[in-house]
């Protein structure tokens, strides 16, 4: 990948290379390190000196978090879920069109969803509300269901599109010389081709899903299906004396599901964006 | 002169007639492609421009939750610019923007620093998104704790070691507070823009990069002549949609200073969400978010021009 240049600055530049790596992971990675540790200390060891090995490890805080969050973790896994199913049966089909099918106003419709990205989600918080609860939908999981969509469909139709424009032409064509209609072709043929790029996105809708905290806490209460995410932010800014091994804890516990996830579907999403 | 109209008339009919059979020819022809783009096109109709328009209609209304609405005209605008608070609430969102820049630069580093790995770049930039895989709520309590200014390890390592003489209470502070809350959100969302500008680096094809070493080319040259013209579309599209982005990210702000001291760190998305959550005021909020969406589209149109001004200079 690397570009080998000659010349007596080499050793210099391998070392500005390296050092620049060093810090930039040092940054992204020693706070959660430093949580992590904490996470695994009784109450007297969290402050004092700073020191990164628990001195006296305890398991402790990660039972409470453990029990503490069980609900709203099952909470935050049937609302991700249910989003990314959702989110596949909205975008696949429009996907596949954009990706493979010439029409009149193509680009046009195109460019309708894509704008989308650009638009402050905030924004959508007070007439959302308002809506749902017309429809019944405020406090429910289904609500936040079709509410994550907003979030979710540009970028779904965006992957989906490139991928399904990458597979060879004409498949469909000889699918229907072997007796398949248009539909039985996308259905038996294009559909199972797109596996990967499929799971990819249901990762990151789950992973949307799961992360957010702008709808999830507007529009839902403590006596309704509240994800795990809200739950913490409640903790932190609830004033009350604060369990900071427990609180770590929990953070590691809520990161982790949608970091994995993003990691396996990761190679499937970069080039969508890179134009 | 009556014919003339009537000939017209007729002519337009007939345009109207062949349009609409041109229409009912197109749909026809391309049944399958609009049926299919239909559960998309609903979507964005139902979810999002509706809402949108709906929110604008609010912001016209004196509109309490689960209230009577009632119609005030432009009453709601005209109290946000008489109302002190709302320009300092401008000015956080402003000086909230500029993490861009630091997200920019972090990201531009670190992309061309990976691109030159001879190993482990996956296993690297994989390590460098875990800020921005997390929930941001999750890396607001971490940030939280780290910076607590009593009992976190940033300030008591600094103290113990007489770097400092004693603890900032940055939440106490205006500027302290702002700029702990910018540079928190800058550091949790960098990497989207680091996954585009690398994609967009790795397309870059090795070929240019032996031309210009064949040319004997420095580093320097080899950046600005190669790399960062072919990463223009990357970085325009990255920074467009982060700083959108960034200035609808509340929960941040939210847990480390709840907008204080005073409005000094609310920005107008957490202004915006106190007026609707707290006091249950929608259509003030609504009001808030327009101009929080006239102020984001000023950002962006001004980086696109200035971007393209310099490109043209620098060419």
């Amino acid at each position: 990948m690397s570009v080998k240049q000659q010349g007596y600055g080499d050793h210099l530049y391998k070392i500005a290379l390296y050092g620049t790596l060093v810090v930039l992971l040092a940054m992204a990675l020693l706070p959660f390190i430093y949580a992590l540790s904490i996470s695994f200390r009784p109450y007297s060891e969290v402050f004092g000196t700073v020191h990164w090995i628990p001195k006296n490890p305890t398991l402790d805080p990660w039972r409470t978090a453990f029990s503490d969050l069980a609900t709203p973790l099952k909470n935050s896994f049937l609302i991700a879920t249910g989003t990314a199913v959702l989110s596949l049966i909205i975008t696949i089909p429009g996907a596949y069109v954009f990706g493979r099918k010439q029409f009149p106003g193509k680009d046009i419709a195109f460019y309708a969803i894509i704008v989308a990205l650009l638009f402050p989600y905030i924004l959508l918080i007070v007439p959302i509300v308002d809506i749902w609860n017309d429809f019944g939908l405020y406090n429910t999981i289904p609500g936040l269901w079709l509410a994550y969509q907003v979030f979710v469909t540009p970028f779904a139709i965006w992957i989906l599109r490139d991928f399904f424009e990458g597979l060879p032409d004409n498949i469909e064509e000889a699918a229907m010389v072997y007796g398949c209609t248009q539909f039985s072709a996308f259905l038996r043929v294009i559909l199972p081709l797109s596996m990967p790029a499929i799971i990819a996105v249901g990762f990151i809708s789950f992973l949307v899903g799961w992360n957010d905290f702008l709808f999830a806490n507007m529009l839902t209460t403590g006596s309704g299906p509240r994800p795990a995410v809200v739950q913490l932010f409640i903790s932190t800014t609830g004033g009350e004396q604060t369990s900071w091994a427990l609180l770590m804890a929990e953070t590691i516990l809520i990161g982790t599901p949608p970091t994995i996830l993003y990691m396996i579907s990761r190679r499937y999403l970069g080039n969508a964006f890179a134009t | 002169m009556a014919t003339d109209t009537q000939q017209a008339r007729e002519r337009d009919l007939d345009g109207v007639r062949g349009r609409f059979r041109l229409y009912g020819q197109t749909i026809k022809d391309n049944w399958f492609a609009y049926a299919l783009l239909l559960p998309t096109l609903a979507y964005l109709v139902a979810l999002l421009w509706y809402p949108f328009v709906r929110g604008i209609w609010m912001s016209f209304h004196s509109w309490p939750f689960l209230g009577e609405p009632e119609w005030v005209g432009i009453q709601n605008y005209v109290n946000l610019f008489r109302w002190d608070a709302f320009f300092t609430s401008i000015e956080a969102t402003v000086i909230y923007g500029l993490a861009i820049f630091v997200q920019l630069f972090l990201a531009l580093v670190a992309a061309l620093v990976v691109a030159n790995l001879d190993r482990f770049q996956n296993v690297v930039s994989g390590s460098l998104l875990v800020s921005y895989t997390m929930p941001p709520v999750v890396t607001g309590t971490v940030w939280l704790f780290l910076l607590n200014p009593s009992i976190g390890p940033v300030f008591t390592y600094l103290t113990n070691n007489n770097i400092l003489n004693e603890a900032i209470y940055w939440t106490v502070n205006g500027d302290s507070a702002i700029t702990v809350v910018t540079l928190v959100t800058a550091w949790t969302f960098w990497p989207f823009m680091f996954i585009i500008i690398l994609a967009s680096r790795q397309n870059i094809s090795d070929e240019h990069y032996e031309t210009a070493r064949v040319y004997g080319a420095s580093r320097l040259q080899t950046f600005l002549r190669i790399t960062l013209p072919q990463l223009k579309p990357a970085i325009l599209i990255a920074v467009s949609i982060r700083l959108i982005w960034n200035l609808s990210k509340i929960s941040q702000p939210l847990q480390l200073t709840g907008g204080g001291p005073g409005y000094e760190t609310s920005i107008l998305a957490v202004l915006m969400y106190n007026l609707a959550y707290l006091d249950g005021r929608l259509g003030v909020s609504y009001a808030v978010g327009m101009v929080l969406l006239v102020l984001t589209l000023a950002f962006v149109f001004v980086f696109i021009r200035e971007f393209n001004r310099q490109k043209e200079a620098g060419a």
